[in-house]
């Protein structure tokens, strides 16, 4: 089945047996090198997040004490006045709601679309299964850059832009999603549904019951990397939505760029980037494990 | 997909309500589209609803091709040249492996590097200047973050797999948070880090004497600080591959060199390498695509500027689009690129059911 990642690498057996029989300077010497290698990875792993703690420290700065100094880590004049502001007074609040709304159903669609046909390609032999499996693998290599304008001209032709299902329907054509659950499925023995569907279980009973249960990893996996990547899209609703009030916060917060630049409100900015990027944050550490198992799954690694 | 006989065949009909409600949405938001972009190619189709008039194969003549065309052998020839030794070191391995795919791939690359000695002569110029220098640009921006990202991807992955010390683990969390961001985000720190006026970067420089640089203003400095910040949003993407590989060594390997008497060095280079074969080749020909398709970054930093220096294939296709509403236009750039990257998806197919 699928390969749990583990949290540590697997302590290698020769090491440990190092460890116990080593003379006492040996052992030291080891513990200095551990704590050498952790300060340095410490030091490089902080250097690497300072950008984003310099954006959390102005986001929580008085706009007039960023005037005058922007470049400190720590918050000035500590404030949430910015992101009171942020939802209080302009569309920030709206966007993020629409994000909410497009993101959700794309992630919930797309799971159990691709869950449904990712069963069906890899444990029901129906006929033309395998020309219908090819024909979806060969979307794998279509790149959206490639048909989002007949996609924007479709959807003008019906006016049907600046509302949500414009958002989530071309998203949820997702080749690289039934990709993974077929390789999924297609790892779980036959003999599961075999055995209930000697007993009269039909193939919905068989997916219901035994197969979603079964799933619910993956679908998980899946689920987490959907999210992401539709909180993260930023071409599609760029092309589709001409009026501002449908943004979703992505494209949204790259509207508001020709303000970046300006030095006046740098805390008001930096609270509204924090807020477009809090709910991916969150998804992330809560999900860490299922999100990077979604990434090397849907990469065909594993 | 192996056949169940002990169950037989499930009919059609229980086939379809599986699959059907996907292939529905796929074939009208995926293969249609794809149908259709073909079509528009072929017409001057603008957006404010006029007909569309029939143009042939106008709009791609004016993408490709130019006035007074000359064709030498001397133009471009350092990248005809490394065509021509890349032609014949897979013509080296076809004649080896007997494999016709191979030799396909040798008179393909033989006719690139003929295509590409066909320039403007003195007098004459392309007809789309901009889509060339986007086409450079991208290749540009390609062959900077490609091998950056992928060595950093493993250097980090080596750093945090790090067998001899424990807990390495936890700087991947770091290391990878960048990734989640959503590309608005990850641009508006990055144009205040990069601003000579107040950004960090300028800030520590200054400990230095170095005086403010305005890196997104500069025609040189601009796309690779474009590269540098991909590079830190997406690096992430990489180290979660390597260290998904490193896992998949067996470790017996290890004990095994060891044993054998081999240093850091050797075990990394007839261990390690040799089992990361396949996600470095798969991340190679994903890091190319995403190149490829760079949009976000540059349409939001820079806009394509300073003059041109980060116009790339995307935004200039995103803008004969929608900016000048050339659809048509938009649409062969848009198949261009398809057929670009459907080359390099083939390769990557190919890696995909090679192993396991």
């Amino acid at each position: 089945m699928v390969t749990q990642i583990s949290r540590s690498a697997p302590p290698v057996e020769a090491d440990r047996l190092a460890e116990n029989a080593a003379e006492r300077p040996r052992s030291r010497r080891r513990i200095a090198g551990s704590v050498v290698y952790h300060v340095l990875m410490a030091v490089c792993a902080f250097i690497w997040l300072v950008p984003l703690f310099w954006m959390l420290s102005m986001s929580l700065s008085k706009d007039e004490a960023l005037r005058v100094n922007a470049s400190s880590l720590i918050p000035q004049d500590f404030t949430f006045e910015n992101f009171r502001n942020a939802f209080a007074i302009s569309l920030v609040g709206r966007w993020f709601l629409n994000s909410v709304i497009v993101t959700a159903s794309t992630t919930v669609l797309t799971v159990a679309l691709c869950t449904m046909a990712g069963y069906a390609f890899a444990q029901v032999p129906f006929k033309g299964r395998a020309v219908l499996y090819a024909l979806v693998l060969g979307g794998l290599m279509v790149p959206f850059e490639a048909v989002f304008i007949p996609l924007f001209t479709m959807f003008a032709g019906v006016d049907q832009h600046n509302t949500y299902h414009a958002l989530v329907l071309p998203r949820l054509a997702s080749a690289l999603g039934v990709f993974v659950m077929t390789q999924f499925f297609s790892k779980v023995p036959k003999e599961y549904s075999e055995a209930a569907m000697v007993d009269g279980a039909g193939r919905w009973t068989v997916f219901f019951r035994i197969m979603v249960p079964l799933a619910r990893p993956a679908m998980l996996s899946l689920g987490i990397i959907v999210f992401v990547w539709s909180w993260n899209d930023y071409i599609w609703p760029l092309v589709s939505v001409s009026d501002r009030e449908m943004f979703t916060i992505t494209p949204g917060l790259a509207s508001l760029k020709l303000q970046w630049s300006n030095a006046q409100n740098l805390g008001s900015i930096m609270a509204r980037g924090v807020v477009g990027a809090a709910p991916v944050l969150i998804v992330f550490l809560l999900f860490q494990r299922h999100l990077i198992r979604g990434i090397t799954l849907s990469s065909g690694e594993k | 997909m192996r056949r169940s006989r002990a169950v037989g065949r499930a009919g059609l009909g229980t086939g379809m309500s599986f699959v059907g409600p996907f292939l529905l949405v796929y074939a009208a938001f995926l293969l249609y589209p794809l149908v259709q972009a073909v079509r528009m190619s072929l017409y001057d189709w603008d957006l404010l609803g006029m007909a569309p008039q029939w143009r042939g194969a106008d709009n791609y003549v004016q993408m490709l091709w130019g006035t007074q065309m000359e064709w030498d052998l001397a133009h471009l020839w350092q990248l005809r040249l490394l065509i021509l030794v890349v032609a014949a070191l897979v013509a080296w391995r076809a004649a080896r492996s007997r494999s016709r795919i191979q030799y396909c791939g040798v008179a393909a690359l033989l006719l690139l590097a003929t295509v590409l000695g066909f320039h403007p002569g003195p007098d004459g110029m392309w007809y789309d200047p901009l889509f060339w220098e986007s086409f450079t640009h991208t290749l540009q921006f390609t062959l900077m973050s490609t091998p950056l990202i992928i060595g950093l991807g493993l250097a980090m992955a080596l750093a945090v797999n790090n067998s001899r010390h424990r807990g390495g683990k936890i700087y991947q969390v770091a290391f990878f948070v960048p990734y989640v961001l959503p590309i608005s985000v990850a641009t508006l720190v990055w144009t205040n880090v990069l601003s000579p006026g107040r950004g960090i970067l300028s800030a520590f420089l200054a400990n230095f004497g170095v005086e403010p640089i305005s890196w997104l203003g500069d025609q040189h400095l601009a796309m690779p600080a474009i590269v540098v910040m991909t590079a830190w949003w997406t690096v992430g993407f990489n180290l979660v591959m390597f260290s998904a590989g490193l896992q998949d060594i067996d470790p017996t390997l290890y004990e095994a060199a060891m044993l054998d008497g081999a240093n850091t060095w050797h075990r990394f280079l007839h261990v390690t390498m040799p089992g990361l074969r396949h996600v470095t080749a798969l991340v190679l020909v994903m890091q190319i695509i995403a190149g490829f398709v760079v949009f976000g970054q540059v349409n939001i930093m820079t806009s394509g500027g300073p003059g041109n220096a980060t116009r790339t294939l995307v935004l200039h296709l995103y803008e004969t689009g929608f900016t000048q509403k050339h659809l048509g236009a938009g649409a062969a750039m848009a198949l261009f690129l398809f057929a670009v990257m459907f080359v390099i998806s083939l390769v990557q197919l190919r890696l995909m059911r090679e192993e396991k």
